[in-house]
C-alpha cells in the first residue's frame, strides 16, 4: 500500500505523507490524466488492469485502494 | 517448378512535412483554462504542435513531404512504381486519394497507387505491404506516405485530446535491395482487436452514421470535455489498458520470431502517442531511455507519421545509419498494432 500511496502522491504532485485512506479526490487533480496515470500505476505495481469507469467512481484514496484488493 | 527468390527491401530515405501554423501551449492554456502552459508541457511532454490550415488536407501535407523527399535525396520521380497513402482523412469519399496524388506528383501512369486507412499502426502496416510488393517482384521503388489532420476532427474544447495531437506527414522511400545488400525490413507481427473500435473513433461521416444536425451538437462529458458526435473521441483509460496489455507482448513476439533480444536492437522506436504512454511502456518493458527515442515534443502525436518522424530525426543526427537495427512498433486506433525489425 505504501508503494500505491507513493505512486498516487507522485500523480497528484504532493508529499507521500499527505496521502492516506481518507484523502478525498478533488475534481481538479483527479482528472482524466491522473486516472490514466493510475491505470499505469496499477499495472506496474499490481499487474492489474482497471477501468476508467471504476476510477471515475472513486471519491477517496480508500476507494482506489479497494480496487487494488478486488 | 521454381519459385522467385524473395527480394529484400530497404528503407532508403524519409522526408517529413509539418503545416505552418503552430498551436502553442500558451494558447491552449488560454483556451482550455484548466492547465497552465507549463503544466501542459510537464504533463504531456509536448511544447507545441502544428495544425493544418483550413482547406489544407492530409494529402497536401503528404505531397509536400514527397516533394521534399525528391529534392533532398535527388530521387527521379519516374522511378517510383508504387504509392501507398496511409491516412484517415481522405480528400474525398472517392476517388482514392493516392490516385490524385499520383497526378499531383507527376508519377508515371504505370505506377500502382492505393490508400490504406490506418492510424498509429499505419506506418508499420505500410512497410509490410511495401515489403510484400518488393519481395514478390511486383514493385521496386515504393513511396509510403503517411499523413493526417486529426486537428480537423477534434473539438477545440476537448481537453482530453486537443493537447496531444498534431498534424503532419512523412514520405518514406522503400526500395528493392541490390544484390548482396544487408539491409532489410521484416520480420513482422500484427494484431487487431475490433472490440476496441469505440475507444478511438470519429463516429459520423461514414456509411454507418451519416452526419446530421443532431450529431453536430456539442455535449459536455462528465469530465467537462466538450465534443459532438462528429468529433474525435478517445477513451484514454481503455487505450492505456490496451497499450500495456498488448505492446509488451508484441515486443516479446517480435524478439522471439526474429531471434533477437533487447541488446540486439540499437533502437526500439514506438508510436509516439504521448509521454505518459511511452514512459509506462518503457518502464514495463525495462528499456533504457537511450534505446527508446522520444520525438513528439515539438510536434505532438502525428498518428501514422510518428515513427517516420522519429526515424528521420535519428537519421539526421547520424545515430541511425547503415548497420543499425531497430524494432518498430505502431499501435492505436482500430484497435490495431504492428511491429517489425528494420536493418538499416
Amino acid at each position: 500500500m505504501n508503494e500505491l500511496h507513493a505512486g498516487l502522491a507522485d500523480i497528484f504532485e504532493i508529499e507521500p505523507g499527505e496521502i492516506h485512506a481518507g484523502t478525498e479526490l478533488d475534481e481538479e487533480s483527479w482528472d482524466s490524466l491522473a486516472m490514466v496515470s493510475t491505470i499505469a500505476l496499477f499495472d506496474e505495481l499490481l499487474n492489474k488492469e482497471i477501468s476508467i469507469s471504476a476510477l471515475k467512481a472513486c471519491r477517496t484514496v480508500a476507494d482506489i485502494e479497494a480496487l487494488a484488493h478486488d | 517448378m521454381s519459385f522467385a527468390v524473395p527480394v529484400k527491401a530497404t528503407l532508403k530515405a524519409i522526408a517529413t512535412h509539418l503545416p505552418d501554423h503552430i498551436l502553442s501551449n500558451a494558447l491552449l492554456a488560454e483556451e482550455l483554462g484548466n492547465w497552465t502552459a507549463d503544466k501542459i508541457e510537464q504533463k504531456t511532454g509536448i511544447s507545441k504542435r502544428h495544425i493544418a490550415a483550413s482547406g489544407e488536407t492530409a494529402s497536401d501535407l503528404g505531397v509536400a513531404a514527397v516533394e521534399r523527399l525528391f529534392a533532398t535525396h535527388d530521387i527521379d520521380r519516374s522511378a517510383i512504381d508504387f504509392l501507398i497513402f496511409c491516412s484517415q482523412a481522405p480528400d474525398y469519399i472517392l476517388p482514392t486519394t493516392a490516385c490524385l496524388m499520383q497526378d499531383r506528383l507527376g508519377l508515371r501512369t504505370s505506377c500502382g497507387a492505393l490508400d490504406i486507412t490506418l492510424g498509429c499502426s499505419g506506418f508499420v502496416y505500410g512497410l509490410s505491404l511495401a515489403t510484400g510488393l518488393i519481395s514478390s517482384g511486383a514493385a521496386s521503388n515504393i513511396l509510403l506516405v503517411t499523413a493526417d489532420t486529426y486537428s480537423k476532427y477534434i473539438n477545440p474544447a476537448d481537453r482530453s485530446v486537443r493537447t496531444l495531437f498534431g498534424d503532419g506527414a512523412a514520405a518514406t522511400l522503400i526500395t528493392a535491395n541490390a544484390a548482396g545488400a544487408s539491409s532489410s525490413i521484416g520480420h513482422f507481427v500484427f494484431g487487431t482487436d475490433g472490440r476496441g473500435g469505440n475507444d478511438l473513433i470519429v463516429k459520423t461521416g461514414g456509411a454507418r452514421y451519416p452526419r446530421t444536425h443532431a450529431s453536430s451538437i456539442d455535449i459536455k462529458d462528465d469530465s467537462g470535455n466538450i465534443r459532438s458526435g462528429d468529433n474525435l473521441f478517445m477513451n484514454g483509460g481503455s487505450i492505456m489498458n490496451f497499450t500495456l496489455r498488448e505492446i509488451p507482448k508484441m515486443y516479446s513476439n517480435l524478439k522471439s520470431i526474429s531471434g533477437h533480444d533487447d541488446l540486439d536492437f540499437d533502437y526500439v522506436i514506438m508510436h509516439q502517442a504521448n509521454k505518459f504512454i511511452l514512459d509506462a511502456l518503457r518502464k514495463k518493458m525495462k528499456l533504457d531511455h537511450d534505446r527508446v527515442p522520444y520525438a513528439f515534443e515539438e510536434i505532438g502525436n502525428t498518428v501514422s507519421s510518428t515513427i517516420p518522424f522519429a526515424i528521420a530525426k535519428l537519421m539526421e543526427s547520424g545515430q541511425i545509419r547503415h548497420g543499425k537495427r531497430a524494432a518498430l512498433m505502431g499501435f492505436g486506433v482500430g484497435l490495431s498494432w504492428a511491429g517489425c525489425v528494420l536493418e538499416f
